[in-house]
This record gives C-alpha cells, structure tokens and sequence, in this order.
C-alpha cells in the first residue's frame, strides 16, 4: 500500500512537471480586435536642410601612394598610364657556398615583368599591353607631360585576350603567359623581355624604368595592383655572371629576382581644382565633409531602420568613359575638419558605386552610420566621402553642397517612433 | 516525530517537489492565459487552489487555502502551506484558423496558521493579471512610394501578483469573519519587434519593462445557518494599477470591487455539495471592460483521503472585443491524495473551458497539480 501511494505521488508529480517544460505562447493576432493597443509606428521623412557646413579637401592619397593604378585609352576623355622604377641588382653574386668573393654580374639573358590586373573592362575586346622605356629618374613629382615623348616606341606588346585564349595561357614563341587568381579573380600578366628590350646597364645598376598604356577596340581602362597592395609588379632577371675561378671565365647563367620600389600612374587631363562643390575622388584623392544635424526626436527616441544620403551631381561624373568607381561614406572618430580621423570598420561604412559621365541623383544609404551616432550620443554627426580605391584612379565626383538651395545634399530616413509600452 | 512520518521515499520527493514549486521566479507568476485579455488589462487570475477549481471554483469562499475569501482561514487547525501549478493546452479559434498554444503557470502559493488562540493569519501570493502573451502578425506598408511587407512580433512576459495578509478570527461556534490586505505588484517584460521583408530596412526591436503596482482590501463572513449548511460572504475593494516606466507612470487604471458570496451543504460527512456567485466591477477598467458575473456549483464526494470532486463554471470575461462580455462556460474534475497520515496532500485536477466572444473562441485543458504541506 505503502508503495502504492509513492508510485501514485511520482506519477502524478512526473506528469506535471513534463507537461510543463515548455511554453507555446506564440499566436497569430486577430487584429486590432485581439492585439495589443500599441502599434509599430514607421515614419519616412526627408531632411532637406539637416546637412550644413560641407566642403571638400584635396590630397589625402597621392597616386603614388595609391594601392591601385589605373591605365585609361579613352581618346579625348582620358588618358592615363602606369609608370614604375625596378629594384637595383647586386653588382656579383656569391656562387658557390664556399667562395669568399662575389662573381660579377656582366650581362642579362632576359627578365621577365608579372603585371597584376585587378579590374579590367571585359567588355572591351583585344586588351593590349604595351611596354615603353622610361628614363630611371621617374619619381613623385613626374607628370604626363614628363614622360609623354618616351611613350613614342614600344618595347613590346601583348594582347592579353588573344593571350588567355592560348591553351594554358602559354605563347611559347614569345614566352608571355596570362591566368585568372581562381581567389582573388585578379589577372596576372608576365611578359618576356630579350636582352636588348631589358638591357643591363651596368651603370643603372640594373635598374629599369617601365611604362605601361593599355589599349582595345573601344575605349577601355585597366587598374593594376601596386606595390602599396603588396602586389606590384614583379621582376625576374635572368642573368649571366663571369665565374672567375682561375683561369676559368665560363659565364654562369642565373635567375635573380627584383621588385618595384616605385609605381604610380599619369593622367591627362588632370582634375580640376576645387571649388564650391563637393568633390570625391581623382588623384590625389579629394573627400568632401558633410555634417549633419539630426532632430533630438529621431536621435534620442527613435530607431532609424533606413537612411538614405540623397546627392546631386554638379557635373558630369568625370573618369574613363564606361567605368565606374565605388564611393564610401564614413564616419568621424572627431570633427577636426579636412583632418578628421576617419572610424574604418566595414559596419560602420556605407558605400555606393558611381558611373563616369553620369549625372543621375546619388543615393547612399547610410543607415549603418546614422545607427551608429543614435547608439551613442557622443559620437559627431559627421560624414566623409571618400572613393574606395582612394588616389588610385582619376574618376571623380562632384555634388552640389548645402549652399545650392535647390540641389543641397539631403537625408531620408525611415524610423520607427518608441513602442508605447506601459499602455492596456 | 514529524521528521519520521515524512521520512523515506515519500517524504523525498514531496521536499522536492516542494521546492520546485516555490523556487519559481515571481515574475511568471500567471494564470490562465487567453488572449481576451490582450487588449485589456490582462487575464485574471483565479483565487482557488486545486481542490477548488476542481469543484468549478464552488468551494473557493470555503477552502482556507484559497485566497478568495479569509474567513475560511479560522478553520485551519494548523500551519499550512500551499502551492500550485498548472499547464494549459489552448486552441483559439478565430477567422476560421485555429492556433494550439501551450502555457505552464503557478498561480497560489500560501502559508497560513493559526498565532494567537483563535486568530489565524495568512500570506502568500496569487496571480492577479496574467500579461503573458507572444502576437505575430503580417501586414504592409507604403514605404517610399513602394508596399513594404512586414511581420511584426509583439511580446508580453509577466504580470501582477496579489501579495496577500489575511487574517481570520472564528467569533462564535457560527460565526468567522475575515480580513485582508493586498498588495498588488508586477512587472512585464514587453518587446515589439518588426522585419521586413525588404532587407534595405533594418529590423526594428525594442523593448522595455514595465512595473505595476496597486493595493486592495478585502473581508469575509462565513455563517453557518444550519449544521451542515454553510453560508460565505466575500468583498474585495482594488485601488488602482499604475503601470511605470521607469519612474514614469505610463497609466493608471481603475481596479474592480468585487462582491460574492456562496452556499455549502453537507448532507452527510461524505457529501459536500456548494455553489458561489462573484460580480465584479471590472468596466471601471474603461473602454473594452465589462462587468462580470460568474456562477460555480460543485461536488466533493469522500471524507477520506482520496476524495471525487466535480463542478461546473460559467460567466463572463471582463475584456473583449464586442459590445458585450466574452463568455466562459467549463467543467473541472479532480481528486486528492494524503500522505504521511495527512500531513502532506496532493491534488489533481482537470478544467475543460470554453470561451467566446467577438468572433474569438478558445478550447482550453488545464491540468492542475497542487500540493499543501502540514508539518
């Protein structure tokens, strides 16, 4: 009987305890009859005098600071070629581990030059690489019109479609060679140079100045990586050394790597200066600062589900024809003006891409950054444009700013208002 | 010697079983959950142990566990203490689509003895208002000149609790009358959530907490006219509840008097038979609240340790969406067991309800679990 009773108690308390583990209160509303009182309440509204004080600065990223290059062939648009400088080569080399004295370099076989394609207009066929001799003094400060005489001659050309259509991407007469990164989908490029396209000049120490114009069918633009990327151009030389072993002068072939130590690139024409309006891109890189004043309401009380930067183009978006360029807008970590140190987190940063020659209304959706000041109050309400690939391309943006009554940036946004909660 | 009667096995897992029950957070503190009482104030919460809402809540004005009515108190001859628990399987039915929901809820708990001669004091906490509830609806929205589709979650997790003192004094051989003080005190945790379907708007989320407090007076009588034929009286006066946030008062709404009273006859020692009838004034509440009326009629058969109990309800809600009050109609069964010589009771019961109102009904089967310890 005992028992009994203790098997009845377990039982009755095991069933109530298994029927009650787990709610299920989710239940589709029959509205407004059987819903809450409170609503949701979304509001659009547009902020067209909430943005003052912009301007916009030159020279945050000079070209040859840039992580990318860009070569143009659009007759009377643009044009604009990658120029870079190799490393020196050691003037002997050690050619057996034992030896204690270097054998010297006298000559070159060939050097082969890796060009790294990072963008490219595939709709332009017969993509074609040439090669010019620039003098080794190119530096910082060279311009298109210093070296516009030098791209008279080219050392050596390459269609680079006509190349990738090979088998393997091999031309095993000339020794050229193009395959697609299946990763990073970037086209590498190598071309062969004889001795007498790559002289070594013992009195340059090997160092070559190279020039590079693109050309195609149709106007067409390429960007090539550079050494800021950690992927410039790359250089191997294969060279022939005098061994010196006694009476011994068999000349030695070996292969010896160089780098780039300089690349940039040269465009014509050149970007305006700046004036009233909001410039974004060319090279060197122009940003335009915007700051923005939100209502307390919408700031303090309300959660922003969209925002939306409206932009007015002044002009024509300039660049290569066809292309386009990627335009960023960021936050501030704080309002020093042209030198506002910029808050660089891939959630915090809103983009949107921009076609040359356009003139259509720009619209950015900025709702990560507009969030971003809301979640915390001591956060400037500041937003700079930038282009993505800043200082790498000549593209460049302008917009009417906030002094342009009819075409002043503006703010959409899309709220929702606070939750009446507390209410029957 | 009380150590030894509920020693052993028994005695193990009635402590465990115990504890459960009374380590359960406050804050779910909540009874039946339905959604009539969405869009008011909540849902009541019954003031009946299982042994009363097994009987159809007839015996509530005379079962001293019960937090409906003190004056039943002066018949407890011992500490007691008391808790239950219960799980609700519901189908709501409206608009031709039916929804099976699931709730588990401990609405009693109650400690009571009597302290000086003959003058019992109690205490313990009831469910109040039930606010847990968990909506979802779809719609659209004309955003920037396009129709945005949307689901939208609106969520409410808590209530308000009845904290109870009671106090109970038997003035004759016939006669006990009753008082109590409550303190009515909650919290909700509420969040509304919306998702587009369009990802270029983010999801909305927010939440908030929300506290109510409120208090309430109440007295009782119970009369016995004849032997075996028992007659209780009950009314309870509630302020009002003021929700906050924060230390804001978001509302403040009026709380109901409620009167009632009840009749028991025992034709034998094995036969109870009782009714009880409670109006409460619930349409102070404003829009969308109705007085209400609810009747209860019961049976206990067994003066043992293993008694048959039987009853019936009906009446109405107080919140809806019609013109009139949503009604309610159920059964209940149940039955009891003792252990260690009576010290330690386990109740079980089982409530069919029905209700409708404004093109809203609901199914509902609870099974009750209840456990009263006398040390």
């Amino acid at each position: 009987m005992r028992a009994l009773r203790a098997a009845w108690l377990a039982a009755t308390l095991g069933a109530g305890a298994a029927a009650a583990c787990v709610d299920r209160a989710t239940s589709p509303a029959t509205c407004p009859e059987f819903c809450p009182s409170g609503a949701i309440d979304v509001v659009d509204a547009v902020l067209g005098t909430s943005i003052t004080r912009d301007s916009a600065f030159r020279g945050y990223v000079f070209p040859y600071h840039a992580v990318a290059m860009t070569a143009t062939d659009a007759p009377g648009a643009m044009d604009s070629r990658a120029i870079l400088r190799t490393s020196a080569l050691a003037s002997g080399l050690v050619l057996n581990s034992g030896d204690t004295t270097t054998s010297p370099l006298v000559g070159a076989d060939s050097m082969k030059l890796t060009l790294t394609i990072t963008r490219r207009d595939t709709a332009a066929h017969n993509l074609t690489l040439k090669l010019y001799r620039l003098p080794i003094t190119i530096d910082s400060t060279t311009t298109f019109a210093d070296v516009q005489s030098a791209f008279a001659d080219s050392l050596r050309a390459v269609n680079v479609d006509a190349l990738l259509a090979k088998p393997g991407g091999v031309d095993s007469a000339t020794g050229d060679q193009a395959a697609i990164d299946t990763t990073s989908k970037y086209l590498k490029v190598t071309l062969k140079l004889d001795s007498l396209q790559a002289p070594y000049v013992p009195g340059d120490s090997g160092k070559l100045g190279i020039g590079v114009r693109v050309g195609a069918d149709a106007p067409t633009s390429v960007t090539f990586c550079t050494r800021e990327n950690a992927c410039g151009a790359a250089v191997a030389w294969f060279v022939k050394v005098d061994s010196i072993k006694g009476t011994d002068t068999t000349l030695i072939h070996k292969q010896l790597a160089a780098v780039t130590l300089f690349d940039n690139f040269v465009f014509d024409p050149p970007n305006p200066p700046l004036d009233s309006t909001l410039a974004v891109g060319g090279a060197p890189s122009a940003r335009s600062i915007l700051r923005v004043t939100l209502p307390r309401a919408i700031r303090d009380s309300s959660q922003i589900i969209r925002a939306t930067l409206i932009l007015v183009p002044a002009v024509p978006v300039k660049g290569a024809p066809s292309d386009s360029f990627v335009v960023e807008a960021h936050t501030v970590l704080a309002d020093f003006g042209a030198k506002s140190p910029l808050v660089l987190d891939a959630t915090r940063t809103d983009t949107t891409f921009v076609r040359v020659g356009a003139t259509d209304t720009v619209r950015i959706e900025v709702t990560n950054l507009l969030q971003f000041w809301t979640s915390d109050s001591t956060r400037p309400e500041v937003m700079m444009l930038r282009s993505q690939e800043e200082g790498g391309h000549a593209g460049e943006i302008r917009f009417y700013p906030s002094a342009a009554a009819a075409y002043r940036p503006a703010l959409r946004i899309t709220y929702a208002r606070r939750f009446p909660f507390g209410m029957p | 010697m009380t150590a030894r009667r509920i020693d052993g096995w028994t005695g193990r897992v009635l402590l465990g079983a115990a504890v459960l029950l009374s380590g359960y957070p406050p804050v779910r503190l909540s009874a039946q959950d339905s959604q009539f009482g969405i869009r008011g104030l909540g849902t009541p919460g019954r003031f009946e142990t299982v042994r009363a809402r097994s009987t159809g809540g007839a015996f509530g004005p005379f079962d001293p566990m019960s937090p409906l009515a003190e004056a039943s108190l002066a018949d407890l001859p011992q500490l007691t203490a008391t808790a239950m628990g219960g799980t609700s399987y519901r189908d709501a039915e409206a608009a031709g689509a039916t929804t099976s929901l699931r709730a588990s809820r401990f609405p009693v708990m109650g400690l009571a003895g009597p302290v000086f001669g003959r003058l019992v004091l109690g205490g313990g906490f009831t469910t109040y208002l039930d606010r847990t509830w968990d909506v979802t609806l779809r719609d659209s929205l004309l955003l920037r000149g396009t129709m945005q589709p949307y689901s939208d979650e609106l969520t409410s997790d808590g209530g308000v609790a009845d904290l109870r003192l009671a106090a109970a004094l038997r003035v004759g051989s016939r006669f006990a009358l009753g008082v109590a003080l409550h303190v009515l005190s909650g919290s909700t945790r509420e969040t509304a959530a919306r998702i587009f379907d369009d990802t270029a708007y983010h999801a909305i989320k927010q939440s908030d907490e929300v506290r109510y407090d409120g208090v309430g007076v109440s007295g009782s009588a119970l009369l016995d006219l004849l032997p075996g034929l028992r007659l209780a009286a009950f009314a309870r006066s509630d302020n009002r509840l003021r929700a906050r946030l924060g230390d804001v008062v978001t509302t403040q709404t009026d709380l109901p008097n409620t009167v009632g009273g009840g009749l028991r006859w025992a034709p034998s020692p094995s036969v109870r038979l009782a009714g009880a009838l409670t109006r409460r004034t619930w349409a102070t509440a404003g829009a969308g609240a109705f007085n209400t009326v609810s009747w209860s009629a019961g049976l206990e058969v067994g003066s043992g340790f293993s008694p048959l109990r039987l009853g019936a309800r009906g009446g109405q809600l107080p919140f809806g969406a019609g013109a009139t009050a949503p009604t309610e109609v159920g059964v209940a069964a149940g039955t009891g067991r003792a252990f260690a010589r009576g010290r330690a009771l386990v109740d079980v019961g089982l409530e069919h309800l029905e209700r409708k109102g404004g093109g809203l009904s609901e199914r509902v089967w609870t099974f009750l679990l209840g456990l009263t310890v006398r040390p």
